[in-house]
């Protein structure tokens, strides 16, 4: 069993450079009054360019909050959120939005392609939106990966859950965002299915050097990444570098959770 | 359960208030249609028969024989409280100012009040010999003094100087505007020579029952050559032969106050629908909780009936305050037919709230149904974005091609033998057909128009069009709803041109001159028709001639001469007005009847020695008989000028009328005994009595535009909430606020545009087909299609859809991206 390295929060950031995402005192209440419920508490936060992180904490510790933050699909109360030089707590809906469709990719849980769409033009929909056209050589790259080149004309009810997963990280990769925020991409999946996933967002971070962020509440999910960051009670609780699903699992404990 | 119910309508008191604004905006609809059907037609029968609404009984003399001495049987008779007898005569009267001597029409002003009849613009009504009130079209103001004269039986003129005491509004009387009228006691029109009356108004005693009264005075009057009629009847018949046909009108009336129940009622059934498919999660977890089937069934009928009850007393109410707005519109603009005052019958108000309760507790019965196959475990699940399965189509395919082959032929048999009685209840049925084969038809054609706009329109457009036929059954009863309404209005609007189109074609058959001249004493000066054509405004004119040869039965006959050359262009319409041919004798079929002479047959005519033989052409009975100038100058060589036809140019009819007044002057000012008639009056009337009512139905349209709208604006709003998450994946992904509300934008517009391109056409065959059933019986059908009003109504029904898309667009745009990943 390794021992957890654990960081103390509130140590200073890691130097802009080498942060693709960053986020300095970000706190985010949501409600007012009585009813205020403090989601996040000045968390201070950044994900190495090139690396896998994967947040973790239990129900109710902020681990969705602080990636919706994150993502610029939530605004923080307070704080900010740089995403490589651009801070995102700055931008007004339109330029976040644009913000997101260029530099951002998603993997949800669940409901994450449109029903109405193919699975070829479920892909090309950011880049489309973005009025922008596809690179062919990466395109077939991205699909040859994801082993979608049969699938491609498929409607999603005709897929399997994890072949809808790849698509939307097809999605995600294609336009080859700063980084792809995946929220319990395994949710949904069987073992075998879920497995598959993991790999193939640990093999683009590998091969090409994808920025890659994950939401899991699932240590063995987690222990495909390079780093976990720990959160509870919307703090900052600790990290666990190089993980195993062992470490990640005791780190969790030392939370109570 | 009754207290869940109520806790519901409580809770969901908002999104009723959207079910209840469509139930009462239909009842509304439906009770301001039938209000204004009976306010329209008791206008029409006041105006067309002013003098006998306010009767009880009317008689009328068949052959124009006296009716004197029934005077005298009617007044003894039990039950009868009064009874003016009709002293009508005619005078000459010369207005201040004017130099010209008018024809005047005299009435006799009754004793009772009850039969005073006459709408005072002014002034009031005269009480001695030596006073009179007239008409608007004489022209004279309270106080001025009219130089009357009359010429007895014998010839004698007397010469009598009267002073107006009123001003008479004689409202859309068609006539009103053909020749003066006058009123004076019965002592002095019997004086101007009214002596004969041919009619009888008769006033019952208080609490009366007109049709006994009727009834006892035709027992009273046991002869034959008088009809007996309730007041009521003879002003129906009056219109009838004013208006061509009240049964005509009336089918009209009836056609529209079927259309709008039927409309009515489905907007309601698909409004309903929409508003328990968004609950049905809440549905499941009553049942989730232990709530039985037919509890669950029960609840949501109970709901139904409270809402429809509710709703349906706000929207008679609202009803009849529309009807009076539209009354009101329509007295604003001097509209010759005022929709004055409101008659709301009893029966609009039950049908009002019959109507709403019936349709939304039978709207909400399939729903609430499908409300009971509702899976208790379906509160558990996330919203399912499926459809619900569609019940197998079979049956309502078969219903529908049942109700449209039929309606359809049926309709078509209607227009073959213009009868309204055969094409309503083809047109119905067809039209029920094509409501439920709508919701097969609808879904391809929606998807074929998506198809066209997703290539215009980038990633919104294509989204949209695939949303567009995500519920085929949704979105065929969205699309239903506003195809009912366009086609509804399309039919009306083009129903109104056409009957417009008919009715201008029918004036212009039955008065094809816009002036006639005609001398009493027989001659007008040759020279007269120089002098008017030089005047401004008269556009060319024709003369006829006049002579009194001898016929076969060697009786003398008045015989007119016409000259074709001058009398085509001068004619607007030669369809009731033949022309002769050189060598021919136009003749009516009485007379040819009483000569003994068939078509083609030689007439052989004499006057001073000199002969003609020409040949017979039969013709209407009211036609004079009529020869070319030339064959009657080779009769009478110095025929006189009888008669002078004249066309004005196409104007204002204030300026045609101006023109009309200036005609009458300078005709007076050569033959002081001369009449002059224009039309052109009657012809201005008759547009602004279809102004009127195209007035109406515009009023009618605007709610059934808002109504469209509100199910569109449902069923938008229904695909926001079930597309939540879908949205908010789009929005996370990239889509910015402005193209979702884009998406929903173009939805809407495929949807509305596909229906209203749909209704349109379907709202033209109806249009035309009803005007032919309508008035098919009264003649020749002019169809007239107006183009621009019918694009007015495409783009109308579109920008509406687009519209209702705004709100549901702002709720989806307000969506945070963050709802897509929200699981559940």
């Amino acid at each position: 069993m390794s021992v957890p390295v654990m960081t103390v929060p509130g140590e200073p950031p890691a130097p802009v450079s080498s942060a693709a995402v960053r986020a300095t005192g970000l706190t985010k209440v949501y409600g007012s009054g009585d009813t205020a419920v403090l989601a996040l508490d000045g968390v201070d936060v950044d994900f190495a360019r090139g690396g896998f992180t994967a947040i973790m904490g239990p129900s109710g510790s902020g681990k969705s909050t602080l990636m919706h933050c994150l993502a610029g699909l939530d605004t923080a109360t307070s704080g900010q959120v740089f995403l490589g030089g651009t801070e995102l707590t700055r931008l007004r809906d339109d330029e976040l939005t644009r913000l997101r469709r260029e530099r951002v990719g998603f993997v949800f849980q669940a409901f994450n392609l449109l029903p109405v769409l193919d699975a070829r033009e479920n892909v090309v929909l950011p880049m489309q939106l973005a009025g922008r056209r596809p690179d062919p050589a990466w395109f077939d790259a991205v699909i040859a990966r994801l082993g979608l080149r049969e699938r491609l004309r498929h409607r999603p009810a005709e897929l399997s859950g994890g072949q809808q997963q790849r698509v939307a990280i097809a999605r995600a990769l294609l336009p080859r965002p700063d980084v792809v925020f995946a929220d319990e991409p395994t949710g949904n999946l069987d073992s075998r299915a879920g497995a598959e996933v993991l790999d193939l967002l640990r093999s683009s971070v590998r091969e090409t050097g994808q920025t890659v962020v994950m939401v899991t509440h699932d240590p063995t999910a987690a222990s495909y990444a390079d780093r976990v960051v720990l959160l509870a009670d919307g703090r900052l609780a600790g990290e666990v570098e190089r993980p195993t699903a062992a470490s990640v699992l005791d780190a969790l404990r030392g939370l109570g959770g | 359960m009754l207290s869940t119910t109520l806790a519901g309508l409580r809770a969901h008191l908002p999104r009723l208030v959207a079910s209840c604004l469509a139930v009462v905006l239909a009842v509304a609809f439906v009770v301001a249609t039938l209000v204004l059907n009976e306010t329209t037609r008791t206008t029409v029968l006041t105006a067309a028969g002013a003098q006998y609404v306010g009767a009880d009984a009317v008689v009328t003399s068949d052959d124009g024989s006296s009716l004197l001495d029934e005077l005298a049987v009617l007044t003894a008779l039990d039950g009868v409280r009064a009874v003016a007898p009709e002293w009508q005569t005619s005078v000459q009267a010369v207005a201040p100012g004017r130099t010209g001597a008018q024809y005047l029409v005299v009435g006799a002003v009754a004793d009772d009040p009850a039969l005073r009849w006459q709408r005072l613009a002014d002034g009031a009504l005269p009480d001695r010999p030596g006073e009179v009130a007239v008409s608007e079209r004489v022209g004279a103001d309270v106080g001025d003094v009219l130089r009357v004269t009359a010429t007895a039986a014998d010839g004698t003129e007397t010469s009598t100087a009267v002073t107006v005491t009123g001003v008479v509004d004689l409202g859309g009387d068609p006539e009103a505007g053909l020749y003066g009228r006058a009123w004076a006691t019965p002592a002095q029109a019997q004086a101007w020579g009214a002596v004969d009356p041919t009619e009888l108004r008769i006033a019952g005693r208080p609490g009366t029952d007109p049709q006994v009264l009727a009834d006892a005075v035709a027992t009273a009057l046991p002869g034959s050559g008088l009809t007996v009629r309730t007041g009521t009847a003879q002003a129906e018949h009056r219109a009838g032969s004013m208006l061509g046909n009240a049964t005509a009108l009336a089918a009209v009336l009836l056609v529209f106050g079927t259309v709008a129940v039927l409309v009515a009622g489905l907007v309601i059934a698909n409004t309903f629908a929409v508003l328990l498919a968004q609950r049905t999660r809440e549905l499941a977890l009553l049942r989730c909780v232990g709530a039985t089937a037919r509890q669950v069934r029960r609840g949501v009928l109970v709901e139904a009936a409270l809402t429809g009850l509710a709703a349906s007393v706000v929207g008679v109410a609202a009803g009849i305050g529309l009807a009076g707005a539209v009354s009101a519109l329509a007295g604003g603009v001097e509209s010759p037919v005022p929709l004055s005052g409101l008659s709301v019958p009893l029966t609009a108000v039950l049908a009002g709230l019959a109507v709403g309760t019936l349709t939304t507790l039978l709207a909400a019965a399939a729903p609430a149904r499908a409300a009971t196959r509702v899976a208790p475990l379906a509160a558990m699940r996330p919203l399912d974005p499926a459809p619900l399965r569609s019940r197998p189509g079979v049956v309502r395919l078969v219903l529908g091609l049942l109700l449209l082959l039929p309606g359809a032929a049926l309709l078509a048999v209607g227009v073959a033998v213009a009868s309204v009685f055969v094409a309503l209840p083809g047109g119905v049925a067809s039209f029920l057909g094509v409501v439920l084969l709508a919701q097969r038809a609808l879904p391809p054609v929606v998807r074929a128009a998506g198809g066209l706009v997703a290539r215009l329109g980038g990633v919104p457009a294509r989204l949209a069009a695939g949303n567009a036929t995500r519920n085929p059954r949704r979105t065929a009863a969205t699309a239903t709803a506003l195809l009912i309404g366009v086609t509804l209005t399309t039919a009306m609007v083009v129903g109104t041109a056409s009957t417009r189109a008919t009715a201008t074609a029918g004036l212009a058959a039955q008065y094809p001159a816009d002036v006639v001249v005609e001398g009493l004493s027989g001659e007008l000066p040759p020279s007269l028709l120089g002098r008017l054509g030089d005047l401004g405004g008269v556009a060319t004119g024709t003369a006829l001639t006049v002579a009194q040869p001898t016929g076969p039965d060697g009786q003398p006959w008045t015989v007119y001469g016409i000259d074709p050359a001058t009398a085509v262009p001068t004619l607007r319409s030669t369809a009731e007005t033949p022309l002769p041919q050189p060598g021919q004798a136009l003749l009516p079929r009485w007379l040819a009847d009483s000569w003994s002479v068939a078509d083609g047959d030689p007439v052989p005519l004499t006057l001073d020695g000199r002969a003609l033989s020409l040949r017979a052409g039969i013709v209407d009975d009211d036609a004079p008989l009529l020869l070319t100038t030339g064959d009657l100058a080779a009769l009478a060589p110095g025929a006189a000028v009888g008669q002078l036809w004249l066309r004005l140019d196409d104007s204002d009819a204030d300026v045609q009328a101006a023109v009309v007044d200036t005609v009458t002057d300078t005709v007076g000012s050569v033959v002081p005994d001369a009449q002059v008639t224009g039309v052109v009056s009657l012809r201005q009337q008759m547009d602004e009595v279809l102004d009127v009512l195209l007035l109406v139905v515009t009023g009618l349209l605007g709610v059934a535009v808002v109504i469209a709208l509100i199910g569109v604006g449902n069923t938008l709003a229904l695909s926001v909430v079930e597309r939540r998450q879908e949205n908010g994946l789009l929005r996370a992904v990239g889509l910015t606020r402005g193209q979702l509300r884009g998406l929903l934008a173009w939805e809407a517009v495929v949807v509305s545009g596909v229906a209203a391109v749909l209704g349109v056409v379907l709202g033209g065959v109806y249009g035309v087909t009803g005007t032919a059933s309508v008035l098919g019986m009264a003649g020749e059908v002019v169809v007239d299609v107006p183009w621009l009003q019918v694009a007015a109504i495409v783009v109308v029904a579109t920008v509406a859809g687009l519209l209702a898309s705004v709100l549901p667009a702002r709720r989806a745009a307000r969506i945070p991206p963050v709802a897509a990943l929200a699981a559940g």
